[in-house]
């Protein structure tokens, strides 16, 4: 199947959304909460992009829209280019503090003196954390609330039984909102304290001991057996590799 | 047991309304004192039955106890009238004057509810055997061809038979959007997937709304009846409906219908013989007012977040549990049997060229009859707010009426001759929504309104994306700094451009209609707007921080009522002279305004 994107022609699999499809194709449409591990959430709206379809021209959020036949699209137009800016200054405004926000303000050539500016604030909601923190498998936060007071939060704030501080979340937060404290042999995420367990190779802490025993019970042990921080585990694979290519006959 | 007045020609029959609102007005107590006395040893023997029956509609004049077949209708009846209802009407066969209803513009006392103004001019298919029949009797509701509806589908219709009558119909959902509801049958029925589900919204929650509540309670076998002929029509095995958790009352009442269905063989395995198999589960929501939309209803009933999801796959295509579902609202639901027993054609004769049959209302607000009303569609605002629901009382002006839920639009007074549809609400920037209708009268200030129905939003909306979520706290922002009297006339522009983002980039209709109420005042009252900016002034009198009471001396007779009603002691004057109001000592409640005969309070 064909789709029509800014005026190139590029391939497309029915079902496959415009984002997915393009980013494959090598076009780039701004996004805010789009991870390509995840899929789309359809959160931040971003990634609107005209759609021209039977005749019928509308905005759609390309992250979630599916391809199911033959479709022009247009990934900028002015009123597209009107809400990505509306939409980054209403981010910006609500977590000031986070410099991504501020650089794609700035970027964005936003301007706004009116808006009452939340400061102390990082977070957007794109929720990326949610979903990284699902696919570990834990789901020890979530989105809690309605409305504005909307928040990502372990539930009723306490410290998860089921977070093992694996920091997936803080990883993938692109505006730093999530704070990591790491002190010596200490971990404190999510108001939940975690030792860490050193490497034994170079010594240095690397993961919460809660990780290792939840990566233990859920894979191979053999995998595991040896715990190592991943500088250390990768020098160990490429002695592996080493070692193996060296016992090959020379051919 | 009292006896069916079916098999009982001869008996009176005695209407207690116990509707919610009725309820909670001593409906019920009522009701009880009546059955204790009609039925107990004491007292006169009269052969009558007495009826708890659903929602009258006229709910600010409850309770009401209408007497069949004498046609009379008391209304705010109290324990204390019973015995003499019994004694004098039941018994003598007199009417107790002093219980009639008062019309309120002819101040004549009217017997027979037929000749009420509110009741005349209603057409009512909905709310068919609202108030009229017991709806924990299914005999009740089968005396007046209950069920006749589904006989006719299942043995003389084909499943696209009956399709095609509800598309024939033109009836369209009920629940806001007004989708044409045959095509949805339509389009379910032709996704080749099993099993398909029916969903019947009950998660009514717009303030002041309370027109599925009342079809729920008062004749919820309607709802199942109409559930089950699309059951047959698309190929359904199960149901639900979703009622709002507030709605205890619902529930009971819903589920004694769906036992008494079932036992009657119109629910369950094979119904009524045939090779349909239905059935229906009740699902209490958890108190969200976005699980009323469809999506994030269905999320809802997963056992999910109530958060709608982007609907390029239409639940008919994609709902529950990723099956082909069909979701009508509750009144689109009680529809359904009037149109297959009386016919399409018949149903397609109500109503204007692009919306068909009838609409509920609920009109509430500064309106002498607050209540449930039933017109025909297009019928004029005009008609339903001042000929139906009696005007605005207390001698006050009308200003606007909002419709459409939170997320509608405020109507002025120029447009009161519009007939009311899908389409033309739609025009003027509001919308109908489920139905609720609003009325406010001059002491009601725009910006305030735009205000409050945005803060209801921005605790209401799911938060999920950032134009709804986002957008909704920046309008309650500038409006609350434009109420204190500190916005700028730029403010407006800022409004009007973040309207245009978040109408066309938020996720669901909840975020795509919420900024009409503040584009629909600015339209239609920009002027107060550019009073509370420009001249610092709420001409209503209700933002506090720009309001200064004075009593005009000219109109001012000294009657002292304000004095008295005034709760910070800060009216003064001689008993017969012109009071004047201490600013120091003033709270700006506007408790003078509202009680003053004379309109000699005023807002400087």
């Amino acid at each position: 199947m064909k789709m029509r994107i800014d005026g190139r022609e590029i391939e497309v699999r029915s079902g496959e959304t415009i984002m997915e499809a393009a980013r494959r194709a090598g076009i780039s449409i701004p996004a805010l909460c789009y991870h390509e591990a995840f899929g789309g959430q359809g959160h931040c709206r971003m990634c609107m992009v005209e759609v021209q379809a039977g005749g019928v021209t509308r905005l759609v959020v390309s992250c979630t829209y599916p391809v199911t036949r033959e479709v022009e699209v247009k990934t900028s137009t002015p009123a597209i280019e009107k809400i990505r800016r509306d939409i980054v200054t209403l981010l910006y405004k609500r977590a000031p503090d986070s410099d991504f926000m501020e650089r794609l303000y700035h970027s964005y050539g936003c301007s706004d003196n009116t808006l009452h500016a939340n400061l102390g604030e990082r977070c957007i909601m794109c929720r990326l954390c949610v979903r990284a923190c699902e696919e570990m498998g834990v789901s020890a936060i979530a989105a809690v609330s309605r409305g504005t007071d909307k928040r990502i939060a372990t539930p009723y704030d306490e410290a998860s039984p089921d977070c093992i501080g694996c920091g997936a979340c803080a990883d993938i937060c692109p505006t730093g909102a999530i704070e990591v404290i790491e002190k010596g042999s200490r971990r404190v995420i999510w108001n939940k304290v975690f030792e860490m367990a050193d490497c034994q190779r170079c010594g240095r802490p690397f993961a919460t001991l809660a990780q290792l025993e939840y990566l233990e019970s859920r894979l191979d042990r053999d995998v595991v057996k040896q715990r190592l921080c991943s500088n250390c585990r990768r020098k160990e694979v490429v002695g592996k590799v080493r070692r193996y290519n060296a016992s090959l006959p020379f051919v | 047991m009292n006896k069916s007045p079916v098999n009982n020609p001869d008996a009176r029959l005695v209407l207690v309304c116990c509707g919610t609102g009725c309820i909670a007005n001593g409906g019920l107590d009522v009701y009880r004192a009546l059955q204790n006395e009609l039925n107990g040893d004491e007292g006169v023997r009269v052969d009558a039955v007495t009826k708890g029956t659903g929602c009258h509609g006229m709910c600010a004049r409850g309770p009401f106890v209408r007497i069949m077949p004498d046609d009379i209708n008391y209304c705010q009846v109290k324990v204390s009238d019973v015995r003499e209802i019994v004694e004098k009407t039941l018994h003598g066969g007199e009417v107790i004057k002093r219980l009639l209803f008062r019309d309120p513009r002819s101040k004549k006392t009217v017997k027979s509810h037929r000749d009420i103004d509110f009741y005349k001019r209603q057409h009512k298919i909905a709310l068919r055997n609202v108030g009229v029949i017991d709806p924990a009797s299914i005999e009740d509701y089968m005396a007046r061809d209950g069920y006749q509806s589904l006989r006719k589908a299942l043995f003389t219709m084909t499943p696209s038979q009956v399709i095609d009558e509800v598309v024939k119909a033109g009836l369209r959902g009920r629940g806001g959007a007004g989708f044409p509801t045959g095509l949805k049958w339509k389009a379910c029925a032709a996704v080749d997937r099993l099993p398909r589900f029916i969903v019947c919204n009950g998660d009514e929650g717009d303030p002041g709304a309370f027109m599925d509540e009342s079809v729920m309670e008062g004749d919820p076998h309607s709802i199942l009846e109409g559930m089950a002929i699309c059951a047959y029509a698309i190929g359904a095995s199960a149901g639900f409906i979703y009622v709002r958790d507030e709605y205890a009352q619902s529930v009971a009442s819903l589920g004694k219908a769906i036992e008494d269905a079932r036992r009657h063989g119109f629910l369950g395995k094979n119904i009524l013989g045939t090779a349909l198999s239905f059935d229906i589960e009740i699902v209490r929501g958890g108190g969200a007012f976005v699980c009323g939309e469809e999506t994030a209803l269905l999320a809802s009933i997963e056992g999910n977040v109530g958060e709608p999801r982007d609907k390029y796959v239409f639940p008919t295509e994609r709902g529950l549990w990723g099956q082909p579902t069909v979701i009508n609202n509750v009144e689109t639901w009680a529809n359904i049997p009037f149109i297959i027993h009386q016919g399409a054609a018949s149903f397609a004769s109500i109503g204007t060229a692009g919306s068909k049959g009838t609409k509920v209302f609920s009109v509430v607000g500064k309106v002498a009859n607050t209540g449930l009303v039933e017109v025909p569609m297009g019928t004029t605002l005009r008609e339903i707010i001042f000929d139906i629901a009696g005007g605005i009382p207390n001698g006050r002006k009308f200003k606007a009426v909002q419709t459409g839920g939170p997320s509608g639009g405020c109507i002025p007074e120029s447009l009161l001759d519009l007939e009311v549809d899908f389409d033309s609400l739609a025009r003027v920037g509001s919308m109908m929504g489920s139905g609720g209708m609003i009325v406010m009268d001059d002491r009601t200030c725009m910006v305030e309104v735009a205000r409050y129905y945005l803060n209801f939003l921005a605790g209401e909306s799911c938060g999920k994306c950032v134009p709804c979520r986002e957008g909704i706290r920046r309008f309650g922002e500038i409006l609350t700094r434009i109420c204190q009297g500190k916005g700028t006339v730029d403010d407006l522009n800022l409004l009007e451009s973040l309207s245009e983002t978040v109408q066309s980039a938020s996720l669901c209709a909840l975020g795509r209609t919420a900024p009409n109420p503040v584009l629909s005042t600015l339209k239609y009252f920009r002027e107060e707007y550019l009073e509370h900016i420009i001249r610092h002034r709420c001409p209503a009198g209700i933002c506090k921080e720009l309001t200064e009471f004075y009593i005009d001396p000219e109109f001012c007779n000294g009657c002292g009522l304000c004095a008295k009603m005034c709760p910070s002691q800060g009216i003064a004057g001689a008993k017969k002279q012109a009071h004047t109001i201490d600013q120091s000592k003033c709270i700006k409640c506007g408790e003078c305004v509202d009680v003053c005969r004379f309109m000699a309070v005023k807002v400087r």
